[in-house]
Parts: structure tokens; C-alpha cells; sequence
């Protein structure tokens, strides 16, 4: 069943989540300044996660479907624990990442960050991501552009990989299962790129490609909450997001192109494509 | 000649030196803030200049070689026309770097710092890492410690890579000699540590060790400046800086493995010689 959402409702949605997002930053920030502590291993050793992680998200959704009775979560710790594959459907659904950049929230490394997306018809149409170790606030709703503490911020101009600094998740290579495919890409895109950056967190990369720090962004295999907030974000500010292919992107399996500008991704996808057919050797 | 150098008189390079960096701050700040940072390629399209490192540089030098006129200077916009390459004496030598990140820079990613280290008698003994983008200001002189804002600083105790927060400058792949070594280095690294970082700036990079942020760094073909002031600083939180071989360091030639710790050095020497073994395949 689909509605459609108002201007002033979808505007409520926005502000009620930003609100909730601001009040879990001196959380956040307490956590950040324990450093290395409470800590515990889940699925694999280096996906690590931490009591604040389980605060913040309960914060988070308490509040929003307090607020929104009729709204959905999708969240990263609600996810850990049900080991049920998450359905997007019509209804407004948030998409929750409590710490996104766990690992350098644990070593203290300030790219780590709350973020909120929400989806309705299953249209990404609200994101927001607070950085509270950097003291910066990113948030986006359909058709009202990007901000950043709250000046509006817009994609770089670039429009080839030669002018470009890309971001990419080297952390990746770790996982045997896409090793090879992450070695390659990185390999074409870093041989092309005026410079390559890995800040460990996907979320706030999308917003440095929103702000015009970075130029493009790929990854693949990670997971709705990873990616729903930066999404709006950066086609808010300007950017393009697709799927790896260049087809359609999608919140629920999320391996995307995201870049500042359609000509920019298109030369990424043609990389991604050339390592693709690399086959005489593979890294295991 | 051998210098000898009293305590007193290393204290006096310290306090002067960290002086006339503080002093650079503001010109710093002036730049990195700036709507549009204009800058000149220098010897390929991702090496860049702007006015700002020919400024910071000449601030320096200028108020280093007024109060200590008996010491030398190796700086990298000094030597950027100098048809030689720069040779250590052992004359009290600043190895200046004014921005270090420049790319960072005139994008405004908060990863981009002056970098001072002092040499005498060929071995390094004070340096004074300050990044105002993100008011962190570190440094550290021979027996004394190191310190980030006035407070000390002690790498982490990690020391297994799978345990390691790896950092590497996957940009260097851009370069076409030295492309296959560094795509085989990353995959062999990246593949053992539980995550791995490019944060485009190899001194803060030695100081977030220093710090404990990260716990590993490996890095070749980069010039005496890019390593000589977080080299000092990341000893004298108690980390480890050696040549790639396992010998001893040399900031003339400043390939080096630098960790928090020296069994962690050692496996990542392991790693290195193990990519260096993969001959299967080429990345041209």
C-alpha cells in the first residue's frame, strides 16, 4: 500500500530525528573519550561493537517510533540480534546505524557517526549523520538540498577520475570472499585517481563526496544502514549514487557508485568494469 | 665534526621551534578555511603547491635561521627546484615539511599538517607535528616523551597484525613504478589486519600511532620531510621506526615500517616479503 507523504509531514519527520540524533552526541561522546573499553567481539574479531552502540540505537528508535507509531526500524543492533533479514516495504522505515565506524569510535579516530536515514515507498526521502568527535552535523530531506551544521554544501564539479580523489574500503581486502574483487578495483581506480583515501567509516564518506572533499566513492557487501542516510545526503547535495552496474541504486543491497557528478561515476563504473575482466590471477 | 649538543640547548630548539609553529597556525588556518584554495602542480598532476607552503615554509625558516644561524635547512619547497638531492650533515638540520597533505589541504580534509623534525649529528632528535584543522599539536625531543596538546601520549599495545589498525598511502599506486609493489603490499597487509586506513598524510599518520589511534604504517618513495618530525614523536611515545628490511632507519632514504610495537614491526616485515615473493602476476 502506498501513501503519499506531505511536505510538512515528511518536515516533521526530519526535524523529530534530528533532535533525537543531537541528544545521543554528549552519549556518543562519552563513549568516544573512554576509548578501547566495554567492548565485546561479534561475528567476525575485528566487527567490533560496543555498549554505546546498543544505547544509541535504543534511544533512537524508542524516540522515533514513540513519535511515529506507524513507522518501521531497520537497524544495525536490532539486526545483530534477530538475525533476521531485514524487508523493506511502503511504510516509512528508518534505517538505523547507532556507530557507523565502530572500529575507529573505538580508537578514537574522529570518522565515526549516528546515522539515521528514513525510506518511504521505499524511496530514501530523509538522512541524517552526526560526527559528534568533529562537531559536524550532515542532514538532507527530498528536495530541500544538503547542509552541513546547518550552511548547505554541494558536490565538487569533477566530472573525470584524472582530477579526482577517491575514497575506498581497503578494511574490505580483510574478507577472504571479495578479496580479489576489492584488490583489482582498488588497483584501477588508485592507477587513475590524483589520490585515494580510506577513512573507515562509509557514511561519512558519503558526506565528504557531498561536501566536495572527495570525489567518488565505491563499496560493496555492506549493509543498508551503512549507506541509506549518506544516499540522501549526497543527491541532495548534488551527487549521483547508482549501483555498481549503473543501474538503479538500492537502500536493501547497497553496493553502489556514488560520486560528484554522473559523468564522474560513469568513468568509475568503466574502471570497476576493466577489473572486472582481470582473471589471469587471482589474490586469495 | 661532531656536534655535541647539551640538554639545555636541545630544550632551547624545542621551545623555539614549537614557538614559531604555533606562530604558522593562523596562516595555516587562513588557507585551509578559504571557499577555493588556488594551487600549482608541481612534478605530476596529483603533487600539489600553494602559496600557503611557500609562506608557512619561509616563516620558519627564516625565524630558525635568525635565532640558531649555525643550523641547516632541508625543506621540501626549498628543494622542489634544487638540482641536487639534499645531504645530511651533522650540523643541527630542520627537515621542514609546511604542509604536509597538501591535496588534504586545499580540499579541507581535516588530515593535513606542518611538520618539523631537527637532525643532529645525522640522528633525529626533536619533532613538532601540528595539524590547526583539527587543533591537535604534537611533539616530542630526545628522553623527554611525546605529547599531543600539551599531554603524553603512548602508542597501544597491539601487537599482532590481527589485532593492527594498518595505515598505508594506497595514492602512491597512482604512480606507475612502484604501482605492482604497492597494490601486492596493501592486499598482504590489508588482508591480515583487522582494518586498514589512507588518510593521505604521512606525518600525522606516524602521530596517530604515536597516539595509539592506529597501530601500524607502512610507506616508501616519500622525501626526508614527509617522515622526519612524526619519526621523533612516534620513538618517544615508545613505537618503532625502521626500514622496510628491518634495519636500522634513515630519514635521508625513508622507507620505512613504524609500529607501536617491535613485534608488530616484525609482522609486518613478514607481510612485506611476502608480497614481494608474488610473481604470478603484474599490476602495470
Amino acid at each position: 500500500m502506498s501513501s503519499a507523504v506531505s511536505e510538512s509531514k515528511l518536515k516533521e519527520y526530519y526535524d523529530v530525528a534530528l533532535k533525537l540524533v543531537l541528544k545521543c552526541g554528549p552519549l556518543m561522546q562519552e563513549g568516544y573519550q573512554k576509548a578501547k573499553t566495554e567492548y565485546k567481539v561479534k561475528a567476525d574479531f575485528y566487527d567490533l561493537v560496543t555498549v554505546y552502540d546498543k544505547q544509541i540505537e535504543d534511544i533512537l528508535t524508542e524516540g522515533l517510533v514513540a513519535a511515529f507509531p506507524e513507522s518501521l526500524i531497520i537497524g544495525e543492533e536490532e539486526s545483530a540480534v534477530s538475525q533476521r533479514q531485514a524487508e523493506l516495504t511502503d511504510a516509512p522505515t528508518w534505517i538505523i546505524d547507532p556507530i557507523d565506524g565502530t572500529t575507529n569510535f573505538i580508537h578514537r579516530i574522529p570518522h565515526c557517526c549516528i546515522s539515521v536515514g528514513l525510506a518511504i515507498n521505499k524511496e530514501l526521502v530523509v538522512g541524517i549523520i552526526y560526527n559528534p568527535p568533529a562537531n559536524e552535523l550532515f542532514s538532507a530531506y527530498k528536495g530541500h538540498g544538503a547542509y552541513l551544521n546547518g550552511e548547505p554544501i554541494h558536490t565538487s564539479k569533477v566530472t573525470t577520475i584524472k582530477q579526482a580523489v577517491i575514497a575506498y574500503e581497503i578494511s574490505l581486502i580483510h574478507a577472504a570472499g571479495v578479496r580479489d574483487k576489492n584488490v583489482k578495483r582498488l588497483y584501477k581506480m588508485a592507477s587513475n585517481a590524483t589520490g585515494t583515501r580510506c577513512f573507515g567509516s562509509a557514511a561519512l564518506t558519503l558526506c565528504y563526496v557531498a561536501t566536495g572533499q572527495c570525489d567518488a566513492y565505491h563499496v560493496e557487501d555492506l549493509k543498508p544502514w551503512d549507506i541509506a542516510a549518506g544516499a540522501i545526503i549526497l543527491t541532495e547535495a548534488g551527487g549521483t549514487v547508482c549501483h555498481t552496474s549503473g543501474s538503479k541504486f538500492d537502500v536493501m543491497k547497497p553496493d553502489c557508485v556514488c560520486a560528484a557528478t554522473p559523468e564522474l561515476a560513469k568513468n568509475v563504473i568503466s574502471l570497476i568494469e576493466e577489473a572486472g575482466q582481470i582473471t589471469e590471477y587471482t589474490f586469495k | 665534526m661532531s656536534y655535541r649538543i647539551g640538554e639545555e640547548k636541545l630544550e632551547v630548539y624545542y621551545q623555539v621551534s614549537l614557538e614559531l609553529v604555533r606562530k604558522c597556525g593562523p596562516l595555516f588556518l587562513e588557507g585551509f578555511q578559504k571557499p577555493k584554495t588556488d594551487y600549482e602542480v608541481k612534478s605530476a598532476f596529483y603533487d600539489l603547491v600553494t602559496v600557503y607552503d611557500k609562506q608557512i615554509e619561509a616563516t620558519l625558516t627564516d625565524g630558525l635561521l635568525k635565532t640558531f644561524p649555525e643550523s641547516k635547512i632541508i625543506g621540501e619547497e626549498a628543494m622542489a627546484n634544487a638540482k641536487t638531492p639534499p645531504e645530511l650533515t651533522d650540523a643541527p638540520t630542520w627537515i621542514i615539511d609546511p604542509i604536509d597533505g597538501t591535496n588534504n589541504y586545499v580540499r579541507k580534509i581535516p588530515h593535513c599538517c606542518i611538520s618539523v623534525g631537527l637532525a643532529i649529528n645525522k640522528e633525529l632528535v626533536l619533532g613538532i607535528v601540528y595539524n590547526p584543522s583539527a587543533n591537535e599539536l604534537y611533539s616530542a625531543w630526545q628522553g623527554h616523551g611525546a605529547y599531543l596538546n600539551g599531554q603524553p601520549i603512548e602508542v597501544s599495545n597491539a601487537k599482532k597484525i590481527n589485532q593492527a589498525l594498518v595505515c598505508y598511502e594506497i595514492s602512491l599506486i597512482v604512480v606507475s613504478k612502484g604501482r605492482d609493489k604497492n597494490v601486492k603490499r596493501l592486499y598482504k597487509l590489508a588482508s591480515s589486519a583487522t582494518g586498514t586506513r589512507s588518510f593521505g598524510c604521512a606525518a600525522l599518520t606516524l602521530c596517530y600511532i604515536a597516539a595509539g589511534r592506529c597501530d601500524a604504517y607502512h610507506v616508501e618513495n616519500l622525501k626526508p620531510w614527509d617522515l622526519a618530525g612524526g619519526a621523533v614523536i612516534l620513538r618517544e611515545a615508545g613505537g618503532r621506526v625502521y626500514h622496510t628490511s628491518g634495519a636500522r632507519f634513515d630519514v635521508m632514504k625513508p622507507d620505512c615500517v613504524c609500529t607501536s610495537s617491535e613485534e608488530l614491526a616484525k609482522s609486518v616485515i613478514q607481510l612485506i616479503e611476502g608480497a614481494d615473493q608474488i610473481s604470478g602476476y603484474t599490476f602495470k
